[in-house]
């Protein structure tokens, strides 16, 4: 076998495919670390409600913060220095809440929107995309214009007036994004059907008799799942940021510990208590990162224009 | 005029894919004369097109890339030069003609656009001069109306206008080899006699050598002087047109001929080759065509054949002749 | 022998409406097939040559009803299929089947070779899977195949094979008429031959009806009985296969005729046809050929010249005759 390929250009090729697939398995390796955070953390960590003022603005494990306490005894104002513990690794919070429990109980909350919220975007995404292409003409034309003003919909307005209607519960901003999230998946579904809808496999399946709704079912769908999988893995992290932002201004379901709840109670003591901040926004940063490295990996997985 | 344009030796092409090594083309040589017409006849992955990109450069690395042997273009080996070099080659020393030319016209730019682009790249001239250029093309080449043609978008034009439109691209900066890779492929049958009828004048008005990549055996009757097989990557049998038309003698070339529905017998049924072209990947030794040969003796199996000479000209690479 | 006869079809018609305008509104009409009359008798096939945009792949789809004909008469073994309702429709299905042309495209990619061609059985009603099992394998038997190719996917097949696959497919069911849109285009010299084979042995044995779409006129003599040359949505010419061959009559199918490269004859003479063929949007009025026939006459601008029988069913639309 003449192999002559030179060392460098072979290696750089190698190289090449080898760093977008690390980022992709770190990403995945990062997303089963948050499922089993979320599935069996909450047994190993306190309750992340627990209030208890005694231990307030603990600083996490190895940092020393120097605190001004109003000593009732000396009538002065002393300063003392709190060491973190490991009681509270990651600290506590204005109220005494175990940070570490909270970021876990957040982890929960997170992949639960972000699976059920996309769930139901991308499934009524996809069913929509997929007829629309498939009827064309006036079906067509009518869902799409239907599609396009669901877009142009100011959505936080929505959100804001739903809350205030109903109240604020996680369940309801699940299904509100959920409901409202479709449009984007619907409109790549639907390219994606009609560039199919053409090819003669279709077309073979109706001289064979089949009706429409077995061409949609069983030789339609099937061949946009790979895009479908895709969509989702792009969507979550998206739907997990809109959770945490809905709940940092305060809309968030209360008896839910969620990131943004948490990002919302640490914003206001960001210069005493800075852990409180930083650790749900080191957890959203990861997990966005991770899913979009993950998507990105499973797109070129299925590309099969991008596999030599 | 025997001059040699463009001498190949032993030229191979490798591709690296993730199921291991595929060896596009192992091994050819040929010249190109003077103003004749060579035909690279094959089938479908036998290695022609990828011939043709690596005289050109024009092979994807990675993961291609050309392994071994050298492409002469005037004593210069294309191989060995650099992009900058091979740039000032391609388009104005030997351009090429792709078959699909829906897919190689930019859809964006106006067919006078694109061809003055060319010409005023390589040969610097001003903007009116290589207008006036591209409308001689565009007669040249049988377009009508060519001031008006210039302003067209590739999507008013009709799939043999389009085609001209490329051969005229092809040759605005005087090439003196055009590579013509399956240029009447996807077109109809009459528009392919227009195409051929076209190439062939600018052949005899132009003095320029033609490589003419195709599998219809048809075409390479019509326009070609001389021929070359492929098969899987490797040379069968090479000559003059007439000669192997006539008389061939390698067996995959005689079957491809067999297999032709022929105009002028009346047969009940066509004689085809049995089987399928091997895998490129870790080729087995011997002949490749040792599978599908009727005739094929033990030795096939395990050398590869080597060049023989049967005739003035006219070269076949096959143990059956060897003796 | 008398053959019955299979298909007629009668003044068919299939346009596409093209809208424009502000209101889209319906400006005018691509007369992809406008007015083709033939028949097919059992077992004979016949062939439709043409090139493209001359409608020929549209009247294949209208006439298995794959596309709706705007107007005309489908009349099949005796039935008017032409307003055959849903349930009708599917039952026609066993009757008339039809084979594609790119290898690339006709099979499903997620579906195995065997759910492809087995397909067929399930909507038609056969539930027992063990049933659907034993007549796929012996249908990919009959296609040059193993039983166990049913269970690899499409892109492990070459396109010989994939089109092998597709002639299974159209056959299961056993049809008594199948349209094949050229079928062998997309398949290099070799393979095409093994196909053509391939078509005509299952044509004999299965007693089948050919409609055979192509391009290729050297293929067409292969395989027809009768042949048909259309040219912008009509008929030309149609006749027995060794009169088109040998007596054209048409000078559209003169052109064809001579424009295919033959090795034998080298450098004979060709009838180039000027220009190329124009829009079916806009049809050349009185003969749609008459902007590049080589030997138009004065009348050939104004009036459209009928089909009329030559003798021994040779059909010929030209004001030559």
């Amino acid at each position: 076998m003449t192999e002559r390929h030179n060392g460098s250009s072979l290696a750089r090729y190698y190289w090449e495919r080898a760093r977008k697939n690390r980022l992709a398995v770190a990403g995945l390796v990062f997303i089963i670390f948050l499922i089993l955070m979320g599935l069996i953390g909450p047994f190993f960590t306190a309750n992340p409600t627990a209030v208890n003022f005694e231990e307030k603005n603990r600083p996490p494990v190895g940092f020393a913060i120097e605190e001004s306490v109003y000593d009732f005894e000396t009538q002065q104002l002393v300063t003392k220095t709190i060491i973190g513990t490991a009681k509270h690794p990651l600290g506590t919070d204005n109220k005494g809440r175990d940070l570490l429990a909270m970021i876990v109980s957040g982890t929960r909350v997170s992949l639960m929107v972000g699976l059920f919220a996309t769930g139901i975007a991308v499934a009524l995404g996809t069913l929509i995309g997929v007829t629309s292409a498939y009827f064309g003409g006036l079906v067509d034309h009518v869902v799409m214009r239907f599609t396009d003003i669901m877009m142009t919909f100011p959505f936080f307005l929505i959100f804001v007036l739903i809350i205030f209607i109903f109240g604020p519960s996680l369940l309801i901003i699940v299904v509100v994004i959920g409901l409202t999230g479709w449009t984007g998946t619907a409109r790549l579904i639907r390219s994606e059907t009609l560039s199919l809808r053409t090819r003669e496999f279709i077309m073979a399946a109706k001289a064979l008799g089949a009706s429409d709704k077995r061409i949609i079912l069983t030789h339609l769908v099937p061949n946009v799942v790979s895009l479908i999988i895709v969509i989702a893995t792009l969507s979550i992290p998206g739907v997990i940021l809109a959770e945490a932002a809905l709940s940092f201004i305060g809309l968030g379901d209360p008896l839910v510990t969620s990131w943004g709840m948490v990002l919302r109670a640490g914003q206001q003591n960001l210069g005493t208590a800075w852990w409180v901040a930083i650790a749900p926004g080191i957890m959203l940063f990861f997990t966005v990162l991770a899913f979009n490295f993950m998507g990105d990996g499973l797109r070129d997985a299925f590309d099969p224009r991008s596999a030599v | 005029m025997d001059e040699t344009i463009l001498k190949v030796n032993d030229l191979e092409t490798h591709f690296l894919t993730a199921r291991g090594i595929v060896k596009a083309v192992d091994g050819i040589d040929f010249e190109l004369r003077k103003s004749e017409c060579l035909c690279l006849v094959g089938e479908s992955g036998c290695g022609k097109t990828v011939a043709m990109l690596s005289i050109l450069g024009l092979i994807d690395t990675p993961p291609g890339k050309i392994v071994g042997g050298q492409v002469y273009y005037e004593d210069v080996n294309l191989v060995e030069c650099s992009g900058k070099q091979m740039r000032h080659i391609r388009g104005k020393e030997i351009a090429m003609v792709f078959q699909d030319a829906q897919s190689a016209l930019d859809p964006v730019f106006t067919i006078g656009d694109q061809i003055t682009e060319q010409i005023k790249l390589h040969l610097g001239v001003s903007n009116p001069e290589a207008k006036e250029r591209a409308i001689s093309l565009l007669q040249e080449v049988g377009i009508p109306s060519p001031e008006t043609a210039t302003a067209n978008y590739p999507h008013q034009l009709s799939g043999g206008m389009k085609q001209r439109a490329m051969i005229a691209m092809g040759l605005s900066c005087d090439p003196r080899v055009l590579i013509a890779d399956e240029p009447t492929t996807a077109v109809d049958v009459t528009i392919k006699a227009q195409i051929l009828d076209i190439l062939q004048r600018l052949k005899e008005t132009r003095q320029m050598s033609l490589l003419f990549v195709t599998h219809e055996l048809g075409i390479v009757s019509e326009i070609g002087d001389r021929m070359l097989v492929m098969y899987a990557g490797r040379l069968t049998e090479t000559g003059q047109v007439s000669e192997i038309l006539d008389h061939p003698r390698h067996p995959y070339t005689i079957g491809l001929i067999n297999c032709l529905p022929d105009m002028t017998k009346t047969r009940d049924r066509l004689e085809s080759i049995p089987g399928t072209v091997p895998s490129l990947i870790d080729p087995p030794d011997g002949c490749l065509f040792y599978p599908r040969c009727s005739r094929a003796l033990a030795v096939c199996s395990q050398n590869r054949p080597l060049p023989v000479t049967v005739n003035q000209g006219h070269t076949v690479f096959c143990h059956l002749y060897s003796q | 022998m008398v053959n019955h006869r299979l298909l007629d079809v009668t003044n068919l018609k299939k346009y596409y409406p093209v809208a424009g305008g502000l209101f889209s509104r319906h400006l005018r009409d691509v007369r992809a097939v406008d007015g083709v009359s033939f028949h097919i008798d059992e077992g004979e096939a016949l062939g439709l040559v043409g090139e493209s945009g001359c409608g020929k792949s549209t009247l294949g789809r209208t006439t298995l009803r794959l596309e709706e004909p705007t107007e005309g008469e489908i009349v099949y073994r005796g039935t008017d299929i032409t307003g055959l309702d849903r349930v009708g429709l599917r039952e026609l299905r066993k009757d008339i089947q039809m084979i594609f042309q790119d290898p690339q495209s006709f099979l499903d990619p997620r579906m195995t070779v065997g759910q492809s061609i087995g397909e067929a059985l399930v909507i038609h009603g056969i539930k027992n899977s063990g049933e659907r099992e034993q007549r796929v394998t012996s249908i990919l038997e009959r296609v040059g195949l193993e039983g166990q190719h049913a269970f690899r996917y499409p892109h492990e097949f070459s396109s010989g094979q994939r089109q092998r696959i597709g002639i299974g497919r159209a056959l299961i069911l056993n049809p008594k008429l199948v349209i094949a849109d050229e079928p062998v285009s997309a398949l290099d010299v070799s393979i095409q031959a093994q196909i053509l084979n391939l078509m005509m042995d299952l044509g004999e044995e299965f007693g089948l009806s050919y409609l055979f779409i192509a391009h290729d006129l050297s293929v067409i003599r292969h395989v027809s009985h009768r042949v048909a040359v259309m040219y912008l949505g009509k008929i030309v010419e149609l006749a027995e296969k060794n009169e088109i061959f040998g007596n054209a009559l048409h000078p559209y199918t003169e052109a064809l005729l001579s424009a295919i490269p033959d090795i034998k004859k080298k450098g004979k003479a060709r009838i180039l046809l000027p220009g190329s063929v124009p829009s079916p949007l806009d049809p050349p009025t009185g003969c749609r050929f008459h902007t590049r026939c080589h030997r138009v006459m004065p009348v050939c601008y104004q009036e459209e010249p009928g089909l009329k029988d030559m003798g021994s069913e040779h059909l010929v639309a030209c004001h030559l005759y």
